[in-house]
């Protein structure tokens, strides 16, 4: 890690990413430069002319989708059920591979290298990723967080080696004032919000370069939910955040540029505003304002 | 009176009923136990706490006991049982490791590797071998490993050098280890391919998600947190090995010997006799009363410790259980 960030190398295939009206298959003209513009960080994440296919559907479930991921920016990516906004998502660390007779076509590079050519517990590690139901391990908190350490190291650490990088993910979490004074307890037994935000440390433990989250706020309450967009907001300084949500308002709270999917296409990408108050795409217009869902 | 049988029952009844039958059958292994322990009783009384040692031979000592009639002296009741409950124990206590390692292994390949096509094949084909009775495999021990025990692995050398106190001719630790271990597998593998089937897909998925190597996370996660269910798995098992007869009473050897580890080799084909298949070849002596009361003294150790076993069993899953807090 010599550079931070590291530098980007210039990809080939350097194109606007694809805008789509699935209704009549026609591109949308107006091209979406402004949206490429690099008004945050560097590209961690290119999502090149990917596709996915699942066994026994016609149907690709993601259909030649290019997006970019900058260092610094939490891209919202929205869309009715079943318009493969997961399967993309679950595609940027290769967890759709678990999926029987899921196949993908297109690359996904990660600072310029092909995630296909990365060892795959190396780039789990680099992009990793928040589930929709908490997922805290049936263990301790402090093991829960300390997990993913443990796990890649060769020789197993110490608490003294342990106990200030869980302090660090925990703090990052927003997490470590609550559960400070007993580290020890189940992680199952903290509330449904405290354990998502666990599951954010745990993933911060090892300090990946992009986070995935897969509609993190859905099974917590509203309070739950107002602590965790608070603390996305935060966290992408650091981070390159990709979160999938079919809640709009929360796309707009949260994101700075949005993605709508529909039916695997990608139809329109945008800084959220622009994509929210002046859609260029006729049903992405009808989706933001509630014509369909 | 016989159409109130067909009328349906009120809750009230519905209780009652179900109550008194559980009720029962407290009362039954209560009654079951008090009946066994006093049965028991003069064989503890005449020999003390070295009932639980080693001595004197013990086949002697139980073809004494039948040979002192129906009106025995004190000195019939004389029972040295270590041998016997050694061999309990070294029998289930190794099947019941091997096993619990073999059914975690194979458990894992079923739930985590095998394609869906042959796990639906293995899985009911495990279910059946858990179901064949013990006999069988008692059967293909005596018919198969044992001659093949006596006549490839057994040298003469091993043979002639304990020839002044047992003959190795293939029944005995090896083969009893091997059957029961093959007996009490599909049970455990049934028990552990249902809990780890169980476990959340989040549980897997969070720990690939950070990273991990497959194996890892099953090893980390899946298996870590379906703890109790191969401790439950291993008490079943072990009830059923302790109370294993027929099949161990044909392939043990029938001795009552103390296999010795520091024989080397030659310990796993030394033949013994757990208690069980003891109680089994001896209930046919059971007119003599020092035999009897010594048979019932063996029921009454299988007994209480079975009675052990599910008991620490369970808090023990309950510790494992209070970690995860569900």
């Amino acid at each position: 890690m010599a550079e931070f960030p590291p530098p980007v190398r210039r990809i080939s295939s350097e194109q606007a990413p694809n805008v789509v009206d699935p209704a009549t298959r026609q591109e949308i003209p107006e091209p979406i430069a402004r949206a490429l513009a690099p008004s945050y960080g560097p590209e961690r994440l290119r999502i090149d002319e990917v596709s996915i296919h699942y066994a026994g559907s016609a149907r690709p479930a993601v259909n030649r989708v290019t997006l970019p991921v900058r260092q610094g920016e939490v891209l919202a990516l929205i869309g009715p059920s079943g318009c493969g906004k997961t399967t993309l998502l679950r595609s940027l660390n290769r967890l759709v591979e678990l999926t029987p007779g899921a196949t993908r076509d297109g690359r996904i590079l990660l600072d310029g290298d092909d995630i296909d050519q990365l060892e795959i517990t190396r780039l789990r590690r680099r992009v990793s990723m928040i589930f929709q139901q908490p997922n805290p391990f049936p263990m301790s908190i402090f093991d829960n967080v300390a997990y993913a350490i443990r796990e890649q190291a060769m020789r197993r650490p110490g608490k003294a080696v342990l106990q200030p990088r869980v302090e660090k993910a925990l703090r990052r979490a927003g997490l470590w004032d609550e559960v400070a004074d007993d580290l020890g307890r189940p992680a199952l037994r903290l509330s449904g919000g405290q354990q998502q935000r666990l599951c954010i440390a745990r993933a911060l433990a090892v300090e990946p370069d992009v986070l995935l989250m897969d509609e993190p706020c859905s099974a917590l309450d509203p309070i739950s939910t107002g602590v965790v967009e608070e603390l996305i907001h935060e966290l992408r300084q650091n981070l390159a955040i990709v979160i999938v949500t079919h809640n709009l308002a929360q796309a707009r709270r949260v994101g700075d540029h949005v993605a709508f999917m529909y039916l695997g296409d990608l139809v329109e990408y945008a800084p959220t505003e622009e994509l929210f108050t002046n859609p260029r795409a006729d049903r992405t217009r009808d989706y933001v304002q509630g014509a369909f869902g | 009176m016989l159409r109130s049988l067909f009328r349906p029952l009120t809750d009230r009844r519905a209780e009652r009923m179900l109550g008194a039958t559980a009720v029962s059958v407290v009362l039954v292994i209560v009654a079951m136990i008090v009946f066994i322990a006093i049965e028991a009783w003069p064989s503890f009384q005449h020999n003390g706490l070295s009932w639980f040692g080693s001595g004197k031979d013990v086949d002697a000592e139980l073809g004494a006991m039948v040979n002192a009639g129906a009106d025995p002296s004190g000195d019939a009741y004389q029972l040295r049982a270590w041998p016997l409950l050694y061999a309990t124990a070294l029998t289930t206590v190794l099947a019941v490791g091997l096993g619990v390692f073999i059914a975690v292994l194979a458990s894992i390949f079923i739930v985590e590797l095998a394609p869906p096509r042959v796990r639906s094949i293995v899985v009911p084909v495990v279910r059946l071998l858990a179901a064949v009775p013990s006999v069988v495999y008692g059967l293909i021990g005596i018919l198969v490993l044992v001659p093949f025990v006596n006549d490839h692995l057994i040298n003469e050398g091993q043979r002639e050098s304990v020839s002044y106190v047992i003959t190795l001719n293939g029944p005995g630790l090896l083969v009893s280890v091997v059957l029961l271990t093959l007996m009490i597998t599909p049970i455990m593998i049934s028990i552990v391919v249902d809990a780890l089937t169980a476990v959340p897909r989040g549980w897997r998925e969070g720990a690939l998600a950070l990273g991990v190597t497959r194996w890892r996370a099953v090893m980390s996660v899946s298996v870590r947190a379906i703890r109790p269910a191969i401790v439950a798995a291993a008490v079943l098992a072990s009830a059923r090995a302790l109370g294993e007869a027929i099949m161990l009473s044909m392939v043990s050897g029938s001795k009552g010997f103390s296999p010795q580890p520091w024989d080397g080799l030659i310990f796993l084909f030394e033949p013994l006799r757990p208690l069980a298949a003891t109680i089994a070849e001896q209930s046919e002596g059971i007119a003599a009363p020092a035999l009897k009361s010594s048979i019932y003294a063996m029921a009454l150790v299988l007994l209480v410790s079975s009675l052990f076993l599910s008991i620490g069993g369970s808090l023990i899953k309950r510790r494992l259980r209070l970690g995860t807090a569900r």
